[in-house]
């Protein structure tokens, strides 16, 4: 048996680009969202200090939301570049093992079956995570948008939306913060420090533990991401390349469309001038 | 005219006659008496009058004549004068009252009682006044005729122009306003320097009181003359004076004219006012001998600032209190608001017509916040800083989060946690806690309710239910139709008022806590395992 390497390939340098602009922009929102949710108690209002006053957070805010959103529109790029052009499988599909796992895990964990199950490169707690993510993102675009843009909404739909958007937007990101504080905090830092979506590598231990069947097929000698001949890449790129071209576009347009669409939800009234001294002519009784 | 007098002069000595034919008796007993020897003293101390030199009480034999005649006295320059005397005037004069009255003669020359009169030598009438009033110094020592002598055009002031000749008044008996009246038919308003001239010898020299100032002060019509043309009378009401919190039913004692006043006595030292709003703004710092506290807490006021930046009409103490009919200032709540619309008519007609002025006005409401109830009493506040529209929320809130108070009238008091609940309040709230001075858009409940108007919100004619997207599009602008309704209208989101908010609520107060639990229970059992597999393979290694 020839040397086993001591770490795997795990994400492109894409992966971890895309992890960093998330990570980065969700923690400026959560840091910045949550004090003007809670504004009433005083750690939101010292957080808000910090960030320069609350004209100063929201602008923070809607700076980082702008972030996420191109981070979200440059994955979906990717993700259809790596399905279309590569015609890789695409691995974050939720299928019945992701369940038959959870159990296997919780069985193992409880102490009543010897050995954690045999998982493929995502597994379920993974693809729980992305999904949560693909799901957060998408209630705090749309709703983030109609706060940003209530006049325009209103234009469309019922007003009552506005302040249900208000309450979904503060409910989702309680939600997807405690979800990335228990599970995701615990799973890459305190269970067991994972960096590899820093590093792009994974250690031995690491892929024996949670990927088994993802070392197995790396081990086998199989690449970790598929390989297509260069001409037919090449064919498809062109074509790929018209296309995100395209469709880019009207995306960038559509999210600086959206980030700009109320120049200003409020007008500032000019201040009335009342003449205060209007003595009477006779002296009230 | 003459012949017609001396006829009926002859008819009433014959009756004389046969009067004293009958009671010569009483010409010997008035005689008899002591007269006025026992000097009656002045206040003041230096005797009011000599000994009487001349009693003669010939008055029944005068009265026969003179209590009922047409006669009239005629005097080479032409003028008349009625022989009648009215005898009660005499009687309840000053000579006619007491046990010692005076006599006819006492005045009048007492060897002319006989009939026929000796001829008057008088040219006039003013002849024969100068020369009956010299009788005057037989009695009295005159302490102030001296000032009246000699007048600019060589007149002399008698002491019968002033105090009357059969109807003198005992001087306790004069009432002030009389007496000014009295000054004042010679001494016309305005005419100051002849009047000053007058008296510059010092007319009176009595301790100075109410009385003494309000002698003068008491008579409608007098006015001093600014430099600046304007005049302002002096005239006080004395029945003001004394019912007010300053006068006879104070508890720290009355205050008088002098306790504000410096002028003391007569004449007056010069105002340096150049108008009478100068010397209003000058006199009103005598409020801060007593009332400091108010005075000072009034500088740092708007009215103080207005004032200190030159605007002269700017509001001080007896702008509002009022500075000689001071009354408590707050009898009834509506007083206050009156007072105000002294100066800001306009406001307060707005403040009329809303739900707080309405309630004031005609029901006399406890409750509702007349104007000092949101701007303050002395201590106010300039109402278009930053701050106060910051701070405003609150105000409102003093009352209308008060449970107790809003029970009464059935008025929600959630109206303030939900306000700071929604996007507006939060923010103000905000600003109040960091930066309470820094201009904001942000709504305040004044923005949507109105400042001084504020009506019911269900007000038919122009409650804000009526005009919300009016209302919304005065910051909104291009707000339409549906966009009042992402307006929470200060309920607390349930199934009857903002349901979709409500069922969100809902929806995450079970998905969040769902969620937690999950994950929870996954981390744990992960650390159960961990705990777990390091004990027994610690276990392990030690076997």
């Amino acid at each position: 048996m020839s040397q086993k390497p001591e770490a795997y390939p795990r994400f492109r340098l894409g992966a971890r680009i895309e992890h960093a602009i998330l990570m980065i922009s969700f923690t400026v929102l959560a840091v910045t969202g949550l004090p003007q949710k809670y504004a009433a108690a005083g750690w939101a209002e010292w957080t808000i200090a910090l960030f320069g006053g609350i004209e100063m957070i929201r602008i923070i805010h809607r700076v980082a939301a702008f972030v996420l959103t191109v981070g979200s529109v440059y994955h979906l790029f990717t993700s259809a570049y790596r399905s279309l052009v590569k015609r890789e499988r695409m691995q974050m599909i939720p299928t019945r093992k992701d369940l038959d796992d959870l159990i296997a895990t919780v069985r193992h964990n409880l102490g009543f079956q010897p050995h954690p199950p045999r998982m493929a490169k995502f597994n379920f707690g993974e693809k729980f995570e992305y999904w949560a993510v693909v799901w957060g993102t998408a209630i705090m675009a749309l709703t983030g948008f109609v706060l940003w843009n209530p006049l325009a909404i209103a234009r469309i739909l019922p007003g009552s939306i506005i302040p249900a958007a208000k309450a979904a937007h503060g409910g989702e990101a309680v939600l997807a913060v405690a979800a990335i504080l228990i599970w995701h905090l615990y799973s890459v830092l305190i269970k067991d420090v994972n960096p590899s979506m820093f590093t792009g590598k994974m250690s031995r231990r690491q892929m024996e533990e949670e990927h088994a069947l993802e070392l197995e097929r790396l081990d086998r000698g199989e690449s970790p991401w598929p390989e297509l001949e260069l001409e037919v890449l090449q064919r498809r790129r062109v074509l790929f390349a018209i296309g995100s071209v395209l469709i880019g576009g009207i995306a960038l347009a559509f999210v600086i469309w959206a980030i700009t669409f109320e120049e200003t939800a409020i007008t500032t009234i000019p201040r009335a001038t009342i003449e205060a001294f209007s003595p009477l002519l006779t002296p009230a009784p | 005219m003459r012949k017609r007098i001396n006829w009926a002069l002859a008819f009433t000595l014959m009756l004389l006659g046969g009067f004293l034919f009958v009671r010569g008796d009483l010409i010997t007993t008035a005689a008899g008496q002591p007269g006025l020897q026992a000097a009656q003293k002045s206040a003041a101390g230096s005797p009011l009058f000599f000994a009487n030199p001349a009693a003669n009480p010939a008055d029944e034999a005068c009265r026969l004549c003179h209590v009922d005649t047409e006669a009239i006295v005629a005097f080479p320059s032409g003028e008349t004068l009625p022989a009648r005397v009215d005898p009660a005037l005499v009687d309840a004069s000053a000579h006619g009252i007491g046990e010692q009255p005076l006599g006819c003669t006492s005045c009048h020359d007492g060897n002319r009682y006989r009939q026929p009169h000796e001829g008057i030598e008088a040219e006039s009438i003013r002849d024969y006044q100068i020369q009956v009033s010299a009788a005057c110094t037989r009695c009295h020592n005159q302490p102030h005729v001296t000032s009246h002598e000699n007048l600019p055009g060589g007149e002399t002031v008698l002491c019968t122009d002033c105090h009357g000749a059969h109807e003198v008044a005992q001087v306790d008996h004069w009432p002030a306003a009389e007496v000014t009246a009295t000054c004042l038919a010679c001494h016309e308003a305005g005419d100051r320097g002849r009047l000053e001239l007058i008296t510059a010898g010092g007319l009176f020299t009595h301790p100075v009181g109410e009385n003494y100032c309000l002698a003068c002060h008491s008579q409608p019509g007098p006015e001093i003359l600014f430099a600046d043309g304007e005049t302002l009378s002096v005239y006080v009401n004395p029945d003001h004076l004394r019912t007010s919190v300053h006068g006879e039913n104070n508890d720290w004692g009355e205050i008088t004219c002098r306790n504000c006043h410096d002028q003391g006595t007569y004449p007056h030292e010069a105002i340096e006012a150049a108008s009478p709003r100068e010397y209003t703004l000058n006199q009103y710092q005598a409020c801060a001998q007593c009332h400091d506290h108010n005075y000072d807490q009034a500088l740092d006021s708007v009215h103080g600032a207005a004032l200190e930046e030159g605007k002269l009409e700017s509001a001080v103490c007896t702008d509002c209190h009022g500075s000689h009919n001071v009354q408590p200032p707050n009898v009834p709540r509506s007083r206050v608001s009156q007072t105000c619309r002294t100066c800001h008519s306009t406001i307060y007609d707005n403040y009329a017509t809303s739900v707080h002025g309405d309630a004031l006005l005609t029901q006399d409401n406890p409750d509702v916040p007349n104007c000092i109830d949101c701007h303050g009493v002395h201590t106010i506040d300039d109402p278009t800083t930053n701050l106060f529209r910051i701070r405003s929320p609150q105000l409102c809130g003093s009352c209308h989060a008060n449970s107790a108070l809003m029970e009464q009238y059935d008025i929600s008091t959630q109206v303030f946690d939900t306000y700071v609940a929604d996007f507006h309040g939060t923010t103000v709230t905000l600003f109040d806690h960091l930066d309470p001075n820094v201009e904001t858009n942000k709504a305040v409940c004044y923005d949507c309710h109105g400042v001084h108007d504020i009506k019911a919100p269900d007000d038919p004619q122009s409650g804000i239910k009526l005009n919300l997207l009016a209302t919304c599009q005065k910051c909104h602008p291009d707000a339409t139709a549906n966009f009042p309704d992402a307006w929470t209208s200060h309920f607390e989101p349930s199934l009857e008022h903002n349901p979709l908010v409500y069922l969100v609520d809902l929806f995450y107060a079970i998905v969040i806590p769902a969620t937690v639990i999950s994950l929870g229970f996954l981390v744990s059992t992960d650390i159960y395992r961990r705990v777990r597999t390091r004990i027994s393979g610690r276990k392990g290694s030690e076997s």
